[in-house]
């Protein structure tokens, strides 16, 4: 009797914590989701009348050189970013954990980008690849680095990757940091017994087991830079002639600015669809390769 | 809570405490608002930083922080805490008040005098003007919101058009002040309906005038003279430039800028009702905007190296101190350059794109007009405001705040950059900006930037088809509505 009592009370704790939390979720995240899909089949301006124009939208969307562009330059953009992110913050994790001089401070500096705004960030970098960057590039006679880089349609792309992974290379450390310290002790000294070093350590011993690391990583670079905005608002606009316009600067700007309310609501859809489907792809693929010791 | 904020608090006055207090006791969904409008005032440059908070609003949840929710309870403590200061402002009876969005972050400074003035004079109406940092966005998600001001005070521009095609704004036919203001702004003003329609629905209240800015000093040093022909214009930038010196710098990293040009050479060169007809299918852009897109790929002879890499600070910076002679923007940069240079003396010319000097007119549009709302309750109110900004006295004002040029008819004293344009002024010899019919979601600017980076042989015909297929796409509803429009009206005659 006593026990189910219990039990029934541990039970309204828990709904008492969740259904306001379920609530404000779906008021504030869900609700806005479902009005945006409404909008999606209207020519909604953001305000005033509309009419419901179908389906219309969403084949406008297919049809949209800009918007096509849009997706392209992101998923490279997402692609490349991802790459660079994990590579580079997987190295540098391991040399932090390694036995060296001075970790904490060094641990500490490398998070600093982390912490600063990706505007702020963008603002110091537009200044840099304006002026100091060509000055440097003009003194030493290299001529690829003599204009600046966000002026040209080719190289303006990797500025912003530039940018990107130096801010998000930090966060990435530290959570493959963590990944690399719950590896035991016990594996390395069992696998040195076989003779494993260097490069075979690495590739048999640590990665596997770090690899919900890995996973969790990748997952959630390639979603945020997905959805790329500080950066380019603050380095390109969108420019040099459109070249650097991620999907989300593209719904913010012809959304709100522009009269394309409904339209890009469609798009805003669409690119939720696609983020889902590449977030669950990944957790998929990556979910196999998991080695439990 | 930052300590900018609270400062902020301490010196305010008290009209705007009385303002704060009053707006707590409506609603507490308004606190984030006012806290960000505050905080956006304060630091100007984090414009996108509120955009991004609106950004939220499409999807894009992630930037809904836990951050933005800290903010949000912090300034929720600060309204409280302000709420005590002002003692509780009572409500009187019997006094009307006027809300009033204004949305040039330049012209704060001079809304807050005009406020103060108008506040003293009148008993019975207050008026509260709110100038947010990117005003048009923030105005937009109000109407989103129906939480609509009394009088917006605005540009005439297509935002203009479409609030208008929403049926948001009232009509003032019957405002007396009307009848001062010049015949060629209302013009602009009727000429920025998608259909005609009855009834006039905004007050224009000033102008600003694009065209060439030049450095005075450096003309008169050497002698060169004002040119009104193409022919002369490109001679004497040849001229500059063989003297060593840099005719133009421009600042298209910024691609709005690349309108600059483009708006104050089409004035010459292309029919000012241009986008009117072409919505009504009489003809396309490729056979009007031919000529003014050849001569601005022709102006980058002239211009620093890679133009592209510049912005519109770094252009005014430039020209401010020194480094190039001439530069094609609006009056509307001058108080950006001053403040680089305070002692530069800048005086300017109209851009003269034709090599007839009769076809070459002022680039002039109506920066700030005034529209009342449909939902303002009450419009004798308003107009009360409306007439007290009619005052010359408050218009000579503006001015000499601004470098604004009055829509209103009279005897107002210019600002000295505005010489070579005053007899143009004076005369009426002007046409709008026609960037002012472009929807802003086509980004024409982009399209121009793009076409000038372009060096392939055939780079003019795709800009001028891409021109047009975009047109067509972008304006869908209202070529519809411009021809149903025309077809009804010729069914009538």
């Amino acid at each position: 009797m006593g026990k189910k009592k219990m039990k029934n009370d541990r039970e309204r704790t828990f709904a008492l914590i969740t259904i306001p939390i379920v609530l404000l979720f779906f008021c504030f995240n869900t609700l806005p989701l479902l009005k945006g899909v409404f909008y999606s089949f209207t020519n909604f301006k953001g305000y005033g009348s509309y009419d419901i124009v179908g389906l219309r939208n969403y084949m406008d969307l297919f049809s949209d050189s800009r918007v096509g562009n849009s997706y392209l330059f992101t998923i490279k953009y997402a692609v490349v970013c991802t790459i660079i992110v994990n590579v580079v913050s997987l190295i540098l994790a391991l040399g932090l954990n390694s036995k060296i001089k001075g970790k904490t401070v060094l641990r500490g500096i490398y998070f600093i980008p982390n912490i600063l705004g990706g505007l702020v960030v963008g603002y110091i970098f537009s200044f840099f690849f304006t002026y100091i960057l060509p000055a440097v590039g003009q003194t030493l006679g290299i001529e690829a680095l003599s204009s600046s880089m966000l002026s040209s349609t080719k190289t303006a792309w990797f500025a912003i990757v530039l940018v990107g992974a130096w801010q998000s290379i930090a966060m990435n450390t530290i959570i493959y940091i963590s990944g690399l310290q719950t590896v035991p002790e016990d594996v390395y000294e069992a696998g040195s017994l076989d003779g494993a070093t260097g490069w075979r350590k690495f590739k048999n011993l640590t990665f596997p087991l770090i690899i919900p690391f890995f996973t969790i990583n990748m997952v959630l670079c390639m979603k945020n830079f997905l959805m790329v905005f500080d950066q380019i608002m603050a380095l390109t606009k969108g420019g040099p002639s459109q070249s650097t316009e991620s999907i989300s600067f593209l719904i913010y700007n012809n959304g709100i600015d522009g009269g394309q309310f409904g339209f890009q609501s469609a798009n805003a859809v669409v690119f939720f669809v696609v983020i889902v489907a590449i977030s669950v792809c990944q957790m998929r693929f990556m979910g196999k390769k998991e080695e439990q010791l | 809570m930052d300590r900018g904020s609270a400062v902020y608090f301490c010196v305010m006055t008290k009209s705007k405490k009385y303002y704060i207090a009053k707006q707590i006791k409506l609603t507490q969904k308004k606190h984030i608002k006012i806290y960000n409008h505050i905080r956006n005032k304060q630091k100007g440059r984090e414009t996108e930083e509120s955009a991004l908070r609106t950004g939220a609003f499409f999807g894009k949840e992630a930037y809904m922080t836990s951050k933005t929710k800290v903010r949000g309870i912090a300034a929720a403590a600060i309204m409280l805490a302000a709420a005590g200061l002002a003692g509780c402002g009572s409500e009187d009876d019997g006094v009307t008040t006027i809300k009033m969005l204004q949305y040039k972050p330049e012209a704060v400074d001079a809304f807050q005098e005009l406020e103060t003035r108008f506040n003293e004079s009148h008993e019975d109406i207050r008026l509260e003007i709110d100038s947010p940092n990117d005003a048009m966005k923030i105005l937009k998600t109000q109407l989103v919101r129906e939480d609509y001001p009394d009088i917006i005070a605005i540009g005439g521009d297509i935002n203009y058009s479409n609030f208008l095609d929403a049926e948001l704004l009232a009509d003032i036919s019957d405002f007396e002040g009307l009848s001062d203001v010049k015949e060629a702004y209302l013009k602009m003003d009727k000429e920025l309906e998608y259909v005609p329609m009855d009834g006039v629905y905004a007050l224009p209240y000033m102008a600003n005038a694009a065209g060439v800015l030049y450095n005075r000093d450096i003309f008169e040093e050497h002698g060169w003279e004002i040119p009104t022909t193409w022919d002369e214009f490109i001679s004497l930038c040849e001229e500059i430039k063989s003297e060593g010196i840099q005719p133009l710098y421009f600042g298209y990293k910024d691609v709005w800028t690349c309108l600059a040009p483009w708006n104050a050479m089409a004035v010459d060169l292309a029919p000012s009702d241009v986008c009117y007809q072409v919505n009504a299918g009489n003809t396309t852009f490729s056979e009007n905007y031919r000529e003014v897109a050849e001569k601005q790929k022709q102006l980058l002879d002239y211009a620093q190296n890679d133009p592209f890499a510049y912005s519109y600070n770094d252009a005014c910076t430039a020209f401010a101190r020194g480094e190039a002679a001439m530069y094609v923007i609006g009056s509307y940069a001058v108080p950006q350059i001053q403040s680089v240079n305070p002692d530069i003396n800048i005086d300017s010319f109209i851009f003269p794109a034709s090599n007839d000097p009769e076809k070459n007119i002022l680039n002039s549009g109506n920066d700030l007009q005034f529209s009342i709302m449909n939902k303002c309750e009450n419009k004798e109110a308003a107009y009360e405001v409306l007439r007290f900004f009619m005052e010359d006295e408050n218009i000579q004002y503006y001015i000499d705040d601004q470098n604004a040029v009055p829509c209103k008819e009279g005897d107002f004293e210019l600002a000295p950059m505005l010489d070579g344009m005053k007899s143009y002024i004076e005369e009426g010899k002007l046409a709008d900006y026609q960037d002012h019919h472009y929807p802003a979601e086509m980004s024409v600017d982009a399209m121009i930037q793009t076409y000038l980076m372009d060096d392939s042989e055939d780079a003019l015909d795709t800009f001028m088809q891409r021109f047009d297929t975009q047109w067509t796409r972008y304006n869908r509803d209202i070529i519809r509505k411009v021809q149903e429009y025309t077809e009804e009206h010729s069914g009538n005659e």
